[in-house]
């Protein structure tokens, strides 16, 4: 069974509607959470569902890759060594054709999605920053082994992390440290809700979507419990990997 | 802008020739208006007037020149 008992784990994005599920999660589940995202007003608030005794934020743009170290650093020496980092943040280019994808649009997603996420995990696996048994799971997509059209930047971004991933495991494997991702379909998110905006709820894009999860849209405790899942000593012999969490979507 | 410089801006985001757009166009009547040109327009819109448009307003879009009304 799933124990995060005396465990102190970062939750990078936990302002996002997977992020504050993934805090609220491992939290029931006994562990301590230390929050990290750019919005204060919705930290405390998640904040103030976990309880304070049990949580407490930092406020980091993460596109900052500079600011990284400092934050690491200072979550450190006032909490002592993490047990395991959630990476759940992340940004959607926003529907992009590739004809107006700059480099600056790429950069841009590329920073929170994928080089704040190797900062990251360079910054939390320095030697002092963690416990044995340090695990990592970050979220990743479907879009990551999948073609869409206007999807360039957060695909690839996503391609990128797990690759990434797969590389870290094999380096640090030995240090006893497991890295992994999840890559769910369709969530029931903000950002969902935002592409029902743009593309309808009857547009061909939605109905392609989510006609193949046929277990239907996901929900973001569904994402946080296959998190919590990797992040816990039960998944010890399991790195390298990403997840579909995806209601069957990668398997039709 | 002008309005020949907002259809030149139009006619680049349809990927059609110059010259090919006029304001009374039906933008059912057009080919090249799809899905893609759709998400093509959200952000020209955006980079050159700063404003974001909703899936609503795109789909209230009869003629050329309901778009050209929202280009300033």
């Amino acid at each position: 069974m799933i124990d995060f008992k005396d465990k102190r784990i970062l939750v990078v994005g936990a302002s996002s509607g997977i992020g504050e599920k993934v805090a609220v999660v491992l939290a029931e589940q006994g562990a301590d959470v230390i929050l990290l995202a750019r919005r204060e007003s919705r930290l405390i608030e998640v904040c103030n569902k976990i309880g304070e005794n049990k949580a407490s934020y930092y406020l980091c743009d993460v596109s900052e890759i500079e600011s990284i170290e400092s934050v690491v650093k200072i979550i450190v020496s006032e909490h002592g060594k993490l047990d395991g980092m959630a990476y759940v943040a992340g940004i959607s280019d926003g529907d992009v054709p590739v004809k107006y994808l700059t480099y600056e649009r790429q950069l841009t997603t590329f920073k929170t999605n994928y080089f704040a996420f190797v900062e990251f995990v360079r910054q939390v696996t320095k030697r002092g920053n963690y416990n044995d048994g340090f695990r990592i799971a970050a979220v990743s997509s479907v879009a990551s082994l999948r073609g869409e059209k206007a999807h360039v930047a957060y695909s690839a971004s996503k391609s990128a992390m797990d690759s990434a991933i797969r590389c870290i495991a094999k380096e640090l494997g030995p240090k006893g440290i497991c890295i992994n991702s999840v890559a769910p379909s369709m969530v029931n998110t903000e950002m969902y809700q935002h592409f029902l905006e743009v593309q309808g709820e009857d547009s061909e894009a939605n109905m392609k979507a989510v006609g193949r999860q046929y277990l239907g849209l996901a929900e973001t405790i569904d994402v946080a419990n296959a998190i919590a899942f990797l992040l816990s000593s039960d998944a010890r012999f399991i790195t390298g990997i990403t997840l579909p969490v995806d209601g069957g979507f990668s398997t039709t | 802008m002008s309005e020949k410089e907002k259809l030149a801006l139009l006619e680049e985001t349809f990927d059609v020739d110059e010259g090919a757009l006029n304001p009374e166009m039906l933008l059912n009547d057009i080919d090249e208006y799809d899905s893609m040109t759709k998400l093509s327009l959200i952000v020209m819109v955006e980079e050159e007037f700063g404003k974001k448009l909703t899936g609503a307003e795109i789909k209230g879009f009869k003629t050329v020149q309901d778009i050209l009304n929202v280009m300033v």
